[in-house]
């Protein structure tokens, strides 16, 4: 089989930018609601939001490392 | 076109740190000479600030210091069950972690650092600065550190045996077939710890300075004005991760110190204690 490495490139970066979506919109989603149910808790809820999206980003950054050393 | 599909390692940032100069055999790396840079400078601010500790603070850039201590014990406090001798007993190690990460992600968006300042050496050009966390050496030496303490306190704290035995009794009754198979994912687990640890941090800031450089060919006549979000974008992520390397290793060290056993929830927790020694703290 022959790909092209932009082919490959351009699919491990769409691909693999699937899932941190669809967890950084839960992330967001789950905080947008607890803030609407408890108002006070804003700050805590904000920094924990934070934290969370940090971690699921890791996943983004493995995939673009993946890409920055395809040759 | 041609930058888009080459936009990345192949022309703009190396993956690997260059050899600045040897001694002994034993190169030194660019990254590894701001690494030794930031740690001198944060380690002269607290020695002179220590110096001039007062129960009142003499000057606003002490004052701004303690706030930083003071906000990284309470943050491992609140990991470790609100344990204040633990966390005091924890707290150099990871406040040297977070100053150590936040300086050198901030200290990578100066000018003068990656691409400004070059060594010739020979045909090819070699930047005398490179923020420590852009390599990948550098992380994993962090992480590496964080994962021995937490490997040298939890055996400390449970003695060995026990603390292998851990990982094969997950399930209740000790002779569940299940743990056999359990207990190897649960130690990988710890390796997958250390590995993410080191992927994570490097992986952001250097992807931000791809990204920064990036947005600089893009831009072309107007990266002044182009790369100001994201210069903005940087700083935000550079706080964040050191923070989250802070959170992520006190948590694991919390995790492996606590007695296994122990289902009883810790009542040491209200609220007017917490702010007495928050106050004995500042003092």
């Amino acid at each position: 089989m022959n790909l092209s490495p932009e082919l490959v490139k351009g699919l491990t970066i769409g691909l693999g930018a699937i899932g941190p979506a669809v967890g950084l919109g839960l992330i967001g989603a789950a905080a947008v609601n607890s803030v609407g149910r408890n108002p006070e808790a804003q700050s805590k809820i904000f920094t924990m939001a934070l934290i969370m999206a940090g971690l699921v980003d890791a996943v983004m950054v493995f995939v673009l490392l993946i890409v920055f050393t395809t040759k | 076109m041609n930058y888009l599909t080459h936009f990345a390692a192949d022309s703009s940032v190396p993956l690997a740190s260059e050899n600045v100069f040897s001694v002994f055999g034993f190169s030194v790396t660019n990254s590894m000479l701001l690494g030794v840079i930031i740690g001198l400078i944060i380690t002269g601010v607290f020695v002179v600030s220590a110096r001039r500790l007062k129960i009142r603070p003499g000057s606003r850039f002490i004052y701004f210091i303690e706030i930083t201590t003071v906000f990284i014990l309470d943050t491992i406090k609140t990991n470790f069950d609100g344990d204040e001798k633990k966390a005091r007993k924890f707290l150099p190690l990871f406040l040297a972690f977070f100053l150590f990460i936040l300086f050198n992600n901030l200290f990578g968006l100066l000018p003068g650092m990656g691409g400004t300042i070059f060594l010739h050496s020979g045909t090819d050009q070699i930047p005398l600065l490179r923020p420590f966390t852009t390599d990948l050496n550098g992380t994993l030496a962090l992480a590496l550190i964080a994962m021995s303490t937490v490997w040298f306190f939890a055996v400390k704290e449970r003695g060995a045996i026990p603390h292998i035995k851990h990982y094969f009794s997950i399930l209740k009754p000790w002779w569940n077939p299940m743990n056999f198979f359990l207990g190897p994912l649960e130690l990988l687990t710890e390796l997958i710890r250390l590995t993410t640890l080191a992927l994570r941090l490097f992986g952001v800031i250097y992807a931000g300075e791809v990204l920064l450089r990036v947005i600089t060919i893009l831009s072309g006549n107007f990266a002044w004005a182009g790369t100001v979000p994201i210069i903005f974008m940087e700083i935000f992520f550079s706080a964040i991760q050191a923070y989250l390397f802070l959170m992520l290793s006190t948590v694991y060290l919390a995790m492996a110190t606590t007695p296994i056993h122990d289902d009883s929830p810790d009542s040491s927790h209200s609220p007017s204690d917490q702010k007495m020694t928050q106050v004995e703290a500042v003092n």
